[in-house]
């Protein structure tokens, strides 16, 4: 039954009764736990047996080259969405605090920081001590001050991608001198792979591996591709969670298996011409930018009450670009290169406009959800300028919440309804304008 | 005084006639978040290198139609002041920083009025290949600075241009070295360095002689005045090292941008100009927004070997956060070595902030 209440300018909005319109998982959406499983199990292995070696690693980092040296990566910004989603985040961070660090601090960060000093369990969101430390600033700096303050802790060895920022104007000229600088840094990382492991580049191996992440990228391609259908057949309420195996597991099989029953999922749902809501009333598409509220991953289930699903996300899409195969060693590394430089997640201002722009055509999007989010300065960037582009040029409604993706003290339950509920009203009158 | 035109200089509509006569040329800004920005290539290119500082005394409702509130107020400030003084300078250099403001060009892109916005990318790392890139950014500089001016950047005016930066880093060491044996408020530490960063070469050797004179004839360190080290964010603005006099403190030692990493070290006048900006770069004590931790903490543990202090004064500005990240471990290495360090944090304001200077007394009572 649907419900209609009269806001404050006379306006009716149409809301559907919590209890009706939800959305519906995929077949094969609980396969992720075996394959999380897979994952950990894995983790726990390579931490105690004294012959494998383990490397936290975080977001940019080009994990096929872990992979490549057989190299297990730890992953503690997967972890700190762990122990949010587990409803630990908020005591870590203010233990975090407590040890000195800044509220203003990225909060995955001092999650981070909270689970090392307390040595909470894996299962709540803590991480072993690695063997060293492989990290960019390719998206911020938060990624390398935080993981240098705990190899100096560790007292492990620090390998560090220096990564340039591709500002928006940069030509291609400068592109390939910031290129050639990040495959220097290739060669240096095998030296400091040889000089403290004793481990040697294996180019079939590397191979290998990327061959394995190009398909788990492109599997991740074909379902967004899907993702186009109208009515919408996956939404961000599953994505956020479904894209894990792009994080740590690009270049082994486990994911790949696990993307290929969600993609056949996701066909059969297509053909059936079904979508993701059980009611098959979809009235609202929409995009998400930036990370997820991961202690409240209920916001994305909720969006369903108004009819309205998230069918695009940078932050999930960026995890997965195509890694061309039919390419040399040097050429796949100046390709890798490339996609550190210049992700969907970190695209400078002008090419990030001109994106939004085209995936809000290809998606046929009727609003845009930006996460201004108070840890993370470099995503936050030129939202301001975002949402003025999209409004004027797309004539659709941008919502900005200012909240965090860790840290449940800035998310205000109230307010946000209140501001949600005012985004979907501005796209019933775009609506009710347009026909 | 504002910027790009230096005491004893008046403008001439050209460029700015100083207190030799000699004509100088125009301004180009640059924006670094601590010091990146190898200003003697503008300087060598014919323009007055001025770092944009911002002023704490102007509201930053301008910057903030674009960057949202949680960012460095600093850097808020510096677009601020972008956004109404750019047409005084011939063009901006927007050097790589920190989070706060590296994808801040692409604002100041869309919202500054500049006929040369340009972007220079200086590494975080400090190795062979790092030097190699930065080198390989040196020369797009130039040629950047070539086109769009119609200059040429040649060698001898490079080698001039790192001479008198040398002649203004020694006298300001000599100043610096003052200020624990003479009475030299905190302030004026600031004052003829944020100086130097906005004038001509030769204007800033003549301030900085000026001083030396001064200041050598002064009396000795105040009794009763404590002796600090200070370090964490950059200060910009004179207001917050006068709270610090007022707590009767007085900074003999600091690890600051617009303090001692500006002039610890020299370039080589001899060989290649290029090399020696590389060098130079590439060696300059570290600031957090550059690897490494150690790095800072080898320089501040040298410089309190050097020179005997009460305690160490660590502050963060309010949203900075290379320097909030860096704070805790370095300040406990820092105590590891015995000495004793008060961290705060506080606001881009020129107001005296009471609680600020209530925690530095009690602190400073218990030495
Ligand atoms: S949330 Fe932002 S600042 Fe924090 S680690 Fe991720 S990208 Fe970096
Ligand atoms: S004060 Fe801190 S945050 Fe602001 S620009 Fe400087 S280093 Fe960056």
């Amino acid at each position: 039954m649907n419900t209609t209440t009269t806001n404050k300018n006379g306006h009716e909005t149409e809301k559907a009764a919590e209890t009706q319109t939800r959305i519906q998982t995929l077949p094969h959406a609980g396969d992720l736990k075996n394959v999380m499983l897979w994952y950990f199990l894995r983790g726990m292995l390579a931490t105690k047996l004294p012959w494998k070696k383990t490397a936290w690693t975080g977001a940019g980092f080009p994990i096929e080259l872990l992979w490549a040296y057989d190299v297990f990566p730890l992953h503690p910004e997967n972890m700190a969405t762990v122990a949010a989603a587990r409803k630990q985040s908020q005591r870590l961070i203010e233990h975090a605090e407590g040890m000195g660090y800044s509220r203003d601090l990225c909060s995955y960060c001092k999650t981070n920081f909270g689970a090392v000093d307390t040595g909470i369990k894996t299962t709540l969101g803590g991480i072993a001590k690695p063997d060293f430390i492989a990290i960019t600033n390719t998206i911020c700096d938060t990624h390398w001050k935080w993981f240098h303050i705990q190899a100096r802790k560790f007292k492990v060895p620090t390998f560090v991608f220096d990564c340039p920022s591709y500002v928006s104007g940069t030509d291609e000229k400068t592109m390939e001198g910031y290129v050639d600088y990040l495959v220097e840094q290739f060669f240096e990382f095998h030296v400091f792979m040889r000089k403290h492991f004793g481990r040697n580049f294996d180019e079939s191996k590397m191979r290998m591996v990327m061959e394995k992440s190009d398909r788990l990228c492109a599997l991740w391609n074909e379902i967004y591709e899907l993702r186009k259908s109208v009515p919408a057949c996956y939404s961000s309420a599953e994505t956020s969670a479904s894209f894990f195996p792009l994080v740590v597991l690009p270049g082994v099989d486990v994911g790949i298996k696990f993307f290929e029953k969600i993609r056949d999922d996701l066909k059969k749902r297509v053909d059936r011409g079904e979508g993701t809501l059980n009611t098959g009333k979809e009235k609202f598409r929409l995009m998400y930018e930036g990370i997820p509220f991961w202690y409240r991953m209920k916001f994305m289930y909720e969006l369903a009450k108004y009819d309205a699903v998230v069918v695009y996300e940078p932050y999930t899409y960026s995890f997965g670009p195509r890694k061309p195969l039919d390419l040399n060693l040097l050429d796949t590394l100046r390709h890798v290169a490339r996609t550190m430089l210049d992700l969907p997640y970190s695209y400078n201002l002008e090419k990030r406009i001109g994106y939004f722009k085209k995936v809000i055509e290809e998606y046929r999007l009727d609003g845009v959800i930006l996460h201004e989010n108070m840890s993370c300065r470099p995503s936050s960037t030129g939202m301001m300028d975002l949402k003025e582009a999209i409004q004027r040029d797309c004539g659709i409604p941008v919502l900005i919440l200012q909240c965090d993706m860790n840290d449940p003290r800035a998310y205000s339950e109230g307010p946000v309804r209140t501001r949600l509920e005012g985004f979907i009203e501005l796209m019933e009158e775009n609506r009710r304008r347009g026909s | 005084m504002p910027n790009g035109v230096s005491q004893g200089e008046k403008p001439t509509g050209t460029g700015y006639t100083n207190i030799t006569g000699a004509v100088h040329v125009k301004t180009i800004a640059y924006f670094d978040s601590s010091h990146d920005m190898p200003e003697e290539v503008i300087d060598a290119a014919g323009f007055i290198p001025v770092k944009i500082m911002g002023d704490v005394h102007k509201s930053n409702d301008p910057a903030d139609q674009y960057l949202p509130k949680f960012f460095c107020p600093a850097a808020r400030s510096w677009l601020t002041e972008a956004l109404s003084r750019s047409g005084d300078w011939e063009g901006i250099v927007f050097a790589h920083g920190c989070d706060a403001t590296n994808r801040h060009f692409d604002v100041w892109k869309l919202h500054v009025q500049t006929p040369f916005l340009y972007w220079f990318n200086s590494p975080i790392k400090t190795d062979a290949v790092a030097a190699r890139f930065f080198r390989k950014e040196l020369e797009r500089l130039i040629a950047a600075l070539e086109k769009q001016f119609g200059t040429q950047v040649m060698e001898e005016c490079l080698r001039e241009a790192l001479r008198k930066s040398n002649e203004v880093k020694k006298r300001l060491r000599e100043l610096s070295a003052l200020r624990s044996t003479k009475d030299v408020s905190n302030r004026e530490y600031l004052e003829i360095i944020t100086h130097c960063l906005s004038s001509s070469k030769d204007a800033s050797i003549a301030a900085l002689d000026s001083a030396l004179n001064e200041w050598k004839s002064r009396g000795p360190f105040p009794a009763g005045k404590r002796r600090f080290y200070l370090t964490g964010s950059d200060i910009t603005y004179p207001e917050f090292m006068d709270l610090l006099d007022e707590c009767g403190i007085r900074v003999v030692r600091d690890d600051l941008s617009l303090g001692e990493r500006y002039f610890a070290t020299s370039f080589t006048e001899t060989g290649d100009p290029l090399n020696a900006i590389v060098d130079y770069y590439m060696n300059i004590p570290r600031p957090a927004t550059k690897l490494s931790i150690g790095g800072r903490v080898d320089f501040i543990l040298k410089s309190l070997e050097e020179t005997p202090v009460d305690a160490v004064l660590s502050q963060n500005l309010k949203f900075c956060e290379p320097y909030a990240y860096d704070s805790v471990i370095v300040n406990d290495e820092i105590r590891e070595k015995g000495f004793r360090v008060l961290h705060l944090e506080r606001e881009f304001t020129p107001v005296t902030d009471h609680q600020v200077m209530n925690r530095i007394t009690a602190f400073t009572e218990m030495l």
